[in-house]
């Protein structure tokens, strides 16, 4: 049996219909034109395809934030971008811009640098634009991007557009006021502080302007939305709508962290997160109109290296302080290093288009789809032991093939083994993070992991290690079906939901 | 008259961009404010801007030395909810 994997799929084989919602195979970037595609190709966190290639960088220079959203607790973190609780490094833009050239010269697959949180980088546009000058002019091969609450979106269009910004994010999460003001409950304007609906009013009339003036100045927009459920999850997918009329080129839904000891509003008062399988209906609910990105990892706001991965520690302000970084000869081997990246993932791709179109050919199953859990530490293989993992991929394997689903951490729920409330285990917590999963694939497993997984329903499986992902998972899918497992049309993917 | 920035400040960079007095500085610990500079904004702005801005309940005093964003103002929070919450965090 021949391996199909729908991410991967050129929108032109699948046969007339490139729509997800139609369930027939689709590129997650099929719908761009070249002139994205290329923009997109080597960026870790737009394109599925690179993020297990190239890395990424945050730089947290702008602390400063003229909204309140109430997700976050202002004494740590921007838990919007970064894990709660994790307070970063703040740097000056001189040391940013040295720790990213340092950063750049010792991780050659490092090609984006992001400024994101904590706080908004808009609101310190000193701060974040000096790093952004430098970095354009002295480091012009590495990407940047910036995420933002959107306020003073409009106002920063045009010095945003000048550097090598092609990519910015926003946080969106509703377009309706009286929704916004359960989740912002001040912002800052025109010098007042406005609070309640009115605010929220304003906070959404510009975003929805900033969203409309980049697109029109060809600048790539992701929106990030933060799934709340009970005050926004129903509305999401009519944001969903409204930002790919306008011309967001990816929509990428998360779900809510509120523990009570991150002293957040939600925390506090006691908001539940999104259930797995409730973020998952969302993101399909959303996806019959928008591209949706399924594997942000929601890293911390200073994370160094692959996603996934945190290097962070090689680059602390003493050693940075330390090193002599000559990014002249850097620029010229990360060349070599990015364009054999680039000439593995083009044989890579070419070759699972070819497996996919013998499999369009092929007869198919007639089973339900199961979900797999995979734990790697990168390069597309199952390459990790299960014990180790931070953090599971999960794809769907179904009669059209291998599809993936999203990133589970399996610290998410918990800040850390002290503080957590209910005195779960890491691995009771790693069991409720692959809750609807019923493989495992991971290259090695211990034995009391591997009982309490298998009295939870979810069978490991080592079978496969060092292959490529979507093989193993097409190949354990086809066992399933052999031995008559997948026979019940119900399936096990909604029935925990 | 004048402002006083207090030690539960955590140095978010909000406020001093905004003074027309030029009378917030960094300082060892937190940021500060020079009361012999400090108008209380008088004669610029309706509010005084750096407690306008700042989202840090109980950060900021005023002359008399109360809180200009008193617990609850800024976030919502019920204090009595927090209490409680934090109390819960420190029981484990
Ligand atoms: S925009 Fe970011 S830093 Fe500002 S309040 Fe919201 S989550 Fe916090
Ligand atoms: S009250 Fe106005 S003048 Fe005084 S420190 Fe604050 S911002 Fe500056
Ligand atoms: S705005 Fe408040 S918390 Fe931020 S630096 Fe000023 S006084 Fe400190």
């Amino acid at each position: 049996m021949e391996l199909p994997v729908l991410n991967e799929t050129p929108a032109a084989s699948a046969g007339g219909c490139s729509s997800h919602s139609c369930g027939s195979s689709d590129d997650q970037l099929g719908h761009l034109s070249d002139e994205i595609r290329a923009k997109v190709e080597n960026h870790p966190c737009y394109s599925e395809d690179a993020h297990h290639y190239f890395a990424r960088m945050h730089v947290a220079v702008a602390p400063a934030c003229n909204i309140q959203c109430h997700y976050c607790n202002r004494k740590y973190d921007c838990s919007n971008e970064s894990r709660p609780g994790v307070v970063s490094e703040l740097l000056t833009p001189d040391q940013a811009v040295k720790k990213t050239m340092a950063v750049a010269a010792t991780i050659p697959q490092m090609t984006v640098l992001g400024i994101a949180g904590p706080g908004d980088p808009l609101a310190n546009p000193d701060r974040t634009f000096e790093t952004f000058r430098r970095l354009s002019e002295d480091a012009p091969d590495i990407k940047l991007c910036v995420s933002t609450n959107g306020l003073a979106l409009p106002e920063s269009v045009e010095e945003l557009s000048k550097h090598n910004i092609d990519h910015v994010t926003i946080t969106i999460n509703c377009v309706d006021p009286e929704i916004g003001a359960q989740i912002y409950p001040w912002i800052f304007w025109e010098n007042k502080r406005i609070k309640g609906v009115e605010g929220a009013r304003i906070l959404i009339e510009q975003q929805q302007k900033g969203l409309e003036m980049l697109v029109a100045k060809g600048i790539l927009v992701k929106v990030n939305s933060v799934m709340i459920p009970g005050i926004n999850d129903k509305h999401l997918a009519e944001v969903s709508k409204i930002v790919k009329t306008k011309g967001a080129f990816l929509h990428n839904v998360m779900p809510l962290i509120a523990e009570a000891e991150h002293g957040t509003f939600f925390g506090v008062m006691g908001q539940r997160g999104p259930t797995q399988d409730e973020l998952m209906d969302l993101q399909d609910a959303c996806s019959g109109d928008m591209n949706m990105m399924r594997h942000c990892r929601q890293c911390r706001a200073d994370a160094v290296g692959l996603l996934g991965e945190d290097r962070g520690d090689e680059f602390t302000l003493d050693k940075i302080e330390e090193m002599e970084i000559d990014y002249q000869s850097a620029m010229v081997k990360r060349k070599v290093i990015h364009e054999a990246i680039a000439e593995e993932m083009h044989s890579k791709r070419a070759k699972k288009d070819e497996a996919a179109a013998k499999h369009a050919e092929a007869k198919k199953l007639d089973t339900r789809p199961v979900l797999m859990a995979i734990a790697t530490s990168g390069q597309g293989v199952i390459n990790q032991h299960f014990g180790h993992a931070k953090e599971f991929l999960i794809y769907e394997a179904s009669p059209n093939g291998v599809r993936f689903m999203s990133h589970r951490k399996t610290d998410l729920y918990c800040s850390g083994d002290d503080t957590c409330g209910d005195g779960e285990s890491v691995l009771q917590r790693t069991i409720r993070a692959l809750e609807g999963c019923e493989v495992v694939l991971c290259s090695k497993i211990g034995y009391e992991p591997w009982d309490m997984l298998e009295k939870a329903g979810i069978q490991p499986n080592g079978e496969h290690a060092m292959e490529p992902i979507e093989e193993a998972v097409m190949a354990v899918y086809e066992e399933m079906a052999a031995a008559g497992k997948l026979d019940d049309a119900e399936g096990r993917i909604r029935a925990t939901a | 008259m004048a402002l006083k920035i207090i030690n539960t400040c955590v140095n978010c960079y909000a406020c001093e961009p905004l003074c027309p007095s030029k009378a917030i500085y960094k300082a060892e610990a937190h940021f500060l404010i020079n009361p012999r500079k400090c108008t209380e904004c008088d004669g610029d702005y309706d509010t005084p801007q750096c407690a306008t801005i700042c989202p840090i309940e109980g950060a900021i005093l005023d002359a008399k030395g109360m809180e200009i964003n008193p617990p609850g103002s800024l976030t919502g929070i019920p204090p009595e909810k927090m209490a409680e919450a934090m109390a819960a965090l420190q029981a484990h």
